[in-house]
């Protein structure tokens, strides 16, 4: 080879030395792969956007559907749905779904995996079994919906929060966390000072383990938030549904579907304006914000959450 | 990965005490001892019993000529009549049919999809980049089904985004939403928008965990990019590979609900009817009966466990760690 052959390209910066630098049309192949990934979340939901703060005039010059550039900003679809009707309604049972929902759920969770991390106790196995043998079989929709029956529950926001209380999937990686990740010298030394049980899990333990409590909170909080199915199966006779069974409704009125149809007659019923597309979207944006609003804290501590699931799955 | 290979199995991971202080403990004293513990493991205990024990329980009547309207023990036992009626049930057998290919679907087009946004991810440099892109795809992973539905019939339905470029553009209108024939390719671009990002994830993970001395050590030995990809990092991320494909075999009849209820209507029964949506409206819309429901619940939950416990043993043999290790 000659000297000219031997001359160093320019290398991107922190590249390992060993690795070459790929050839233009490799990395061209794959920026546009991942922008196009990337492009295609990100643009729907900014249509969406877009589109919430319309007003009907620019929406019906547009065809009726989404806005990729906003031509005027109107509050009016946020208005309708703070007015304190409907849609007002059933975002308060959302969010206090949500909420009540959440704390059961990580209280259950937390009491659970930490009985669970202290191998060697009085029943430890037999427990554990228990909750293990969840991941292998399902009870099926039309027992749970009988038992749901049989406790007096249906028809009761409360069916939508006690059936899925307890995931166990959740007390398996909290479980491995607190053996892997918590020094059991630690726990050891706070039996020798005297620290009971529950001193240990209140005073030691969990300080230790908010970042993967954070996840797993947002992992319960967006399964209440999300709620649909359950509110569809065991609260179908309630006047104020859950916001996802809200948007669905507004979404079949829109469609010109026969279910469509019926919603459609309601909204005539009781007086309202079927929802435009601008009231869509700005509920569809009232969905996503708390999402949005937690993602950012939480989001780098996904990995661990995931990997320690996968591995004590 | 060092992380997924060094971690045992729950079972596995009781520290020994000496058998001898065991021993000489009573049940009693270990009662004394422990108490705290079982009263913090007793909620959840309660909660399984209640609402996943029991109802597993209720599974009994899909051997019964069940009624709600007379005691329990005076519903006669029919054995497998029920079945029988299941499996000559002219809506049940494309509900399976069309389960299996939303099933094969996932297996084939949507993990190779995650595995490649994981490589093409795992080889961007720039950490900036890098976080800024992974905030981006793990985001719809927490959207309702509702709400994906929804944004799809707004971009792509008949009245939607596109369609109105279509048409401005004098093409016809698009009813990509509403079409039985592509329903599968509009399930897959859900899929692939709200979780393939998600997917990506544990690829990830356990791409940083193979040694980057590896690679130096084959690039020094003369292994070029693609080489590496093969000998290296494939085999890396095999472990995982192999662990989520044992839990999408055993999960394989449960393609989930919301996606395919929310679009029966748009899009009709025929292509969206899944073995869950059969339940619901053969059972709870419907009136089929309770028998007839818990049979056809029971089917799915006995072929996913059985589903779940071969592909666990293949893993074993393939000399895989599996979900469980045998003990």
């Amino acid at each position: 080879m000659t000297a000219i052959a031997m001359k160093p390209k320019r290398r991107t910066k922190n590249r390992p030395v060993w690795d070459e630098e790929p050839s233009l049309a490799g990395k061209a192949v794959k920026a546009l792969f991942l922008i196009c990934y990337a492009a295609a979340i990100v643009l729907p939901i900014w249509a969406v956007v877009a589109t919430s703060f319309a007003s009907e005039e620019a929406l019906n010059r547009a065809g009726g559907s989404l806005l990729i550039l906003p031509t005027d900003v109107s509050p009016q679809a946020y208005r309708e749905i703070f007015s304190g009707g409907a849609l007002t309604d059933s975002l308060i049972l959302t969010l206090t779904l949500t909420v009540v929902g959440t704390a059961i759920s990580l209280a259950l969770t937390i009491c659970g995996a930490y009985a669970l991390s202290r191998t060697g106790s009085l029943l430890h196995r037999p427990i554990l079994w228990i909750i293990l043998l969840t991941f292998l079989f399902g009870p099926g929709m039309f027992p749970s919906f009988l038992v749901v029956q049989k406790l007096g529950l249906f028809n009761s926001y409360w069916s939508l929060i006690l059936p899925g209380a307890v995931g166990t999937f959740n007390i398996i990686i909290l479980r491995a966390f607190f053996m892997n990740s918590i020094p059991g010298e630690l726990i050891d030394a706070a039996k020798i000072d005297g620290a009971g049980e529950f001193r240990t899990l209140f005073r030691i333990v969990l300080p230790m383990s908010k970042a993967i409590l954070a996840v797993i909170a947002l992992f319960y909080a967006v399964g209440y938030w999300n709620m649909y199915f359950q509110a569809v199966l065991y609260t179908p006779g309630l006047e104020t549904q859950p916001i996802q069974v809200v948007l669905q409704r507004m979404l079949m009125s829109t469609q010109g579907l026969p279910e469509g149809a019926q919603a459609a007659a309601q909204y005539q019923a009781t007086g309202e304006a079927a929802p435009t597309a601008a009231l869509k979207m700005a509920v569809v944006v009232c969905t996503i914000i708390p999402i949005v609003i937690m993602y950012p804290f939480i989001q780098r501590h996904f990995t661990k959450a995931v990997i320690t699931g996968a591995v004590k799955g | 990965m060092a992380t997924l290979q060094s971690t045992a199995p729950p079972e596995a991971d009781e520290v020994p005490r000496p058998p001898v202080v065991r021993r000489k403990r009573t049940v009693a004293q270990r009662f004394r001892h422990d108490w705290p513990l079982l009263l913090l493991a007793f909620p959840v205990v309660a909660h399984l019993a209640v609402f996943h024990y029991w109802p597993s329980a209720w599974n009994i009547i899909a051997f019964m000529d069940y009624s709600p309207y007379r005691p329990f023990w005076e519903n006669p036992f029919v054995g497998f009549a029920w079945f029988e009626r299941l499996f000559n049930d002219p809506y049940f057998t494309p509900a399976l049919l069309n389960t299996l290919k939303f099933a094969a679907l996932n297996l084939l087009c949507m993990f190779p999809l995650s595995v490649l946004l994981a490589l093409a991810m795992n080889s961007i440099i720039s950490i900036k980049v890098r976080s800024t892109f992974q905030s981006i795809v793990y985001l719809p992973h927490f959207f309702s089904w509702v709400l994906v539905v929804t944004v799809f019939v707004q971009v792509l339905g008949a009245d939607g985004l596109v369609s109105n470029w279509i048409m401005d553009g004098g093409g016809e209108r698009l009813n990509f939403t509403s079409n039985p024939d592509s329903f599968l390719f509009l399930v897959w671009l859900q899929w692939a928008w709200k979780d393939a990002g998600w997917g990506m994830i544990i690829f990830l993970a356990a791409l940083a965990s193979i040694n980057p001395s590896l690679y130096e050590a084959a690039a020094s030995d003369g292994a070029g990019r693609w080489r590496r990809l093969w000998h290296i990092t494939l085999p890396g991320i095999r472990p995982v590979i192999i662990l989520l494909l044992i839990l999408q075999i055993g999960g394989i009849l449960s393609v989930g609900f919301e996606q395919y209820q929310l679009q029966r209507q748009a899009v009709g029964y025929q292509a969206t009817e899944v073995l869950d949506t059969y339940v619901y409206y053969q059972s709870i819309v419907g009136n089929q009966g309770e028998s007839f429901g818990t049979a056809a619940g029971l089917f799915k939950g006995v072929i996913g466990l059985i589903l779940i416990l071969v592909a666990n043993n293949i893993a074993h043999r393939l000399g895989e760690q599996g979900i469980y290790q045998k003990s």
